[in-house]
């Protein structure tokens, strides 16, 4: 198993180097630069010059890359040109309220859409079934900017149990995690009602039905073992899902978080900032596919063997 | 002993009483200190274009938001009929021939860091702003000559009747020297030390910023009934860049004011019990350039007909429900500048776009659009992120097409948007929209100097320059500046350069249970001298 982590970790190095490249490419080829917010208008192409190359944005893509990389690795994300604090400060302050939501909503999704999908598998075909699948499905058509402003209507506004927005206490991350969890939970139902409902035509669990092994705990403690496995691997899919939805969730809820400060410093052009965000993004899906693959080899044999 | 039993039991009864009635004293008036206290704390909601501002340095920043003003005072404020009201200046005096201004500076003024306020600091910080942004605003001033401690002399390059204008922009806030240096590019970011009403006790990018009272404050203008200190003790400014989220929190009383309110939000929020809103004069103006660089926009008459199709008073109506004003000029109606020969007014006359598009040779078929040696005339309307902008933009397409102008709309974000115009053959036609009260926005928008950005229409005309350089440097006396201004603005008018659309009003909205505000509001927005007036109750 040690050997098994070791490798797939070997193999995010690679992964890791060509994403670094593709953020650092696509933030310097967007239209528009940092130096332009805050050069003088009127100056002259040489004052701008000069503005340019005080922040290195004169050099090679490439040699502004290896720099940028060089110092990634020893912990130095530079310095956000617009905002004008330590890239690594900024991030900082906004990564735990990004895993905060994000790992809350995955939680979320996860329990309920499993819990869910179980039901629906149990109770195939039944009333209960098509209710669940219905109800899911239209949690998760729903946009999830309006399907935010509706949970701050009916419980913020209407009952009055939550706050509409920010992050000053505990409850106000409620809204905010249903929103998000609402909208992942459909796929990890569906999934999981898939997958019981085909491992339960497997021999195995006719010959456990045979040897009069309850219903239920074939299904709870048989069935959905195995029915886990895809539903790891959505799981891990979704994380880049639910990170990237955080943003918007974290502009209709006004809440801080990697996604906010993307936002700003997207409009403003600083380089630095959205390029650690950006990766500090991708690190958390590459982590979070790693954690799954982890997962599913720890609970089925053959991935490990497989990969020795 | 049953005597001495009693009399014990009598005594500690009573002593107890005592206690009792001590501690709930206690007990009471803690309580009420504690509300008292918490009675002083209030919220308020950032305007949504406030949002994301970087920082709290007024010499080297480009974008301030709202609570600038709270931090720092000025030299002078400006009330709405554009009279100038002292703050850290008590006095003023401009030569007769406008190459002087002599300021006697307000006594006993810190900053919140202790360090004294007087000519020095002024001294300091003129010269800061060379090689900013800003350094506009005092470009006219060759030095500043210390007179006394509360005294100090501008030596002028030329004249600026301007000046006061100038001197009470957000971005001339004064901030402490001793903080600013020592800070350095740190400034504004972890600290900004000003003298205002409220000293700055954090800031999060895109957040808050959390404001404590200046309890030694005393230096309210004119146009605030409280001098000083303020009668908020705790003042969190929140940024909601969502407006809804905003009326939510309003309506719920998660706040207490928001400093701005869409237009499309004032129905629900006169009908909101509870709720006040309170409108000032706009400072604000929609407009489209015009390419003058670029076919179709180098024939004058293809202008005036592009002009002449916008429909002012139909956006107005639809658009805004009749809030706010049509815009009929490049300024904005407060301003006497803008008071020119009605003649040079742009107003919708469709009649007259479709005559002048038929004399430039641009013919109509069947289904009206127009062409001409085989080209279509169609054309690129840019426009940037924005429900206002995006919705005036769709409009102001149709009205094009009305006169046979085909346009198709691009939307970019504010900073790619710029980048294009900076190519300066790119575009064609914009929505755009500037927020300024000054007549040098002409200057700002229509100097040769400035081609591509912020000069959209891209015009180079060597009378304007000649008119601009006349308005901007050669009036000595206000009323000077304002003839120049105006015969530089007719001008400008008379080329068709860009087409005028609306002009918004500001608006803003608070809790009744919440907070006091005066009955009239001075200023021209909401800062620091209403502020000062309002209590929470």
């Amino acid at each position: 198993m040690i050997s098994f982590v070791i490798k797939r970790l070997l193999l995010l190095l690679p992964v890791f180097l060509v994403v670094s490249m593709v953020i650092f490419m696509i933030v310097h080829l967007v239209p528009g630069d940092p130096i332009d917010n805050i050069v003088q208008v009127g100056s002259t192409p040489e004052q701008k010059a000069a503005l340019v190359a005080s922040y290195g944005l004169d050099k090679p893509l490439l040699t502004q890359y290896a720099i940028w990389f060089g110092k990634m690795l020893q912990g130095d994300l530079g310095e956000a040109i617009i905002l004008r604090q330590p890239v690594s400060s900024l991030i900082a302050q906004n990564l735990p309220h990004s895993l905060a939501l994000g790992t809350l909503a995955l939680l979320f999704s996860t329990v309920i859409g499993i819990g869910t999908g179980t039901l629906a598998a149990i109770y195939k075909d039944s009333m209960i079934d098509r209710t669940v699948m219905t109800l899911i499905l239209l949690g998760s058509t729903v946009p999830s900017f309006w399907l935010g402003l509706l949970m701050i209507l009916l419980f913020a506004v209407q009952l009055g149990w939550f706050p509409v927005s920010g992050a000053r206490s505990w409850s106000a991350i409620v809204l905010p995690v249903l929103t998000i969890g609402i909208g992942g939970l459909a796929l990890v139902a569906r999934v999981t009602r898939v997958a019981m409902i085909d491992v339960s035509r497997k021999d195995f669990v006719t010959m456990l039905h045979a040897k009069g092994v309850p219903s239920r705990q074939i299904q709870i403690s048989h069935v959905l073992r195995h029915a886990l496995l895809p539903v790891i691997t959505i799981l891990s899919l979704r994380i880049g899902w639910i990170l990237g939805g955080a943003v918007t969730i974290e502009y209709v809820f006004a809440r801080p978080g990697l996604g906010s400060l993307l936002i700003t410093s997207l409009n403003q052009r600083d380089y630095p900032v959205v390029q650690g965000c950006l990766l500090m993004l991708s690190i958390a899906v590459m982590l979070g596919t790693l954690l799954g693959d982890i997962l599913q080899a720890a609970m089925d044999p053959r991935i490990r063997e497989g990969m020795n | 002993m049953n005597f001495l039993t009693n009399r014990t039991n009598q005594i500690k009864a009573v002593t107890m009483k005592h206690t009792l009635k001590r501690a709930f004293l206690t007990f009471g008036l803690a309580s009420l200190l504690v509300t008292g206290a918490l009675a002083q704390n209030a919220t308020f909601v950032m305007p949504a274009r406030d949002v994301g501002a970087p920082n709290y340095d007024p010499i080297r920043g480009t974008r301030l938001n709202a609570a600038t003003t709270l931090i720092y005072d000025r030299m002078v404020i400006q009330d709405a009929d554009q009279s100038f009201h002292g703050q850290l200046a008590v006095s003023w005096q401009a030569a007769p021939d406008g190459m002087s201004w002599v300021f006697k500076l307000r006594p006993n003024v810190k900053f919140h860091d202790g360090e004294p306020f007087n000519a020095r600091t002024i001294a300091w910080w003129v010269p800061k702003f060379k090689g900013t942004e800003n350094s506009f605003m005092t470009d006219a001033i060759d030095k500043v000559e210390i007179v006394d401690d509360l005294t100090v002399k501008f030596v002028m390059k030329n004249p600026d009747p301007n000046m006061l204008f100038n001197m009470a922009s957000s971005f001339m806030g004064v901030p402490s020297p001793k903080a600013y240096d020592a800070a350095g590019d740190k400034y504004g970011v972890t600290s900004a030390v000003g003298t205002g009403p409220f000293k700055l006790v954090s800031f999060v990018v895109g957040q808050q910023t959390v404001l404590a009272r200046n309890d030694a404050y005393n230096s309210g203008s004119a146009l605030s009934e409280n001098k000083g200190p303020a009668r908020i003790r705790n003042l969190t400014i929140r940024e909601i860049a969502e407006d809804s989220t905003a009326f939510l929190e309003l309506k719920t009383g998660g706040v207490d004011m928001l400093l701005s309110v869409p237009t499309d939000f004032l129905p629900r929020l006169k009908a909101e019990k509870g709720t006040r809103v309170v409108t000032l004069p706009g400072r604000e103006l929609f407009y489209m350039p015009i390419n003058t660089s670029v076919e179709p926009f180098t024939d004058i008459r293809v202008r005036e007909a592009t002009a002449l199709a916008i429909n002012q008073k139909e956006i107005l109506a639809n658009l805004f429900a009749g809030v706010g004003a049509e815009a009929n000029n490049f300024l904005i109606s407060s301003l006497l500048e803008s008071r020119v020969d009605p003649k040079f007014n742009i107003s919708y006359n469709a009649a007259r776009a479709r005559k002048l598009l038929d004399d430039a040779g641009w013919v109509a078929a069947a289904d009206g659009s127009r062409s001409k040696a085989g080209t279509k005339l169609q054309v690129k309307l840019w426009t940037q992120n924005g429900t206002e902008f995006k919705r005036i933009t769709e409009v102001v397409q149709a009205q094009l097409k009305a006169v046979g102008i085909g346009a198709d709309i691009t939307v970019f974000d504010a900073a790619t948007i710029t980048a294009q115009y900076r190519k300066r053959t790119e575009h064609q036609l914009a929505v755009r929209s500037y927020t300024w009260a000054n007549a040098d926005i002409l200057d700002w928008f229509f100097s040769g100097k400035r081609l591509g950005h912020p000069n959209h229409s891209m015009w180079n005309d060597p009378r304007a320059e000649v008119l601009n350089e006349k308005a901007m440097k050669g009036s000595r006396t206000w009323d000077e500046r304002v003839a120049n201004f105006k015969a530089y603005h007719e001008y400008v008018l008379s080329q068709f350069v860009f087409a005028p659309i609306y002009q918004p009003v500001q608006n803003f909205a608070f809790s009744e249970a919440k907070l006091s505000v005066p009955a009239r509001v001075r200023g021209t927005a909401m800062q620091s001298q209403t502020v000062l007036d309002i209590s929470v109750k």
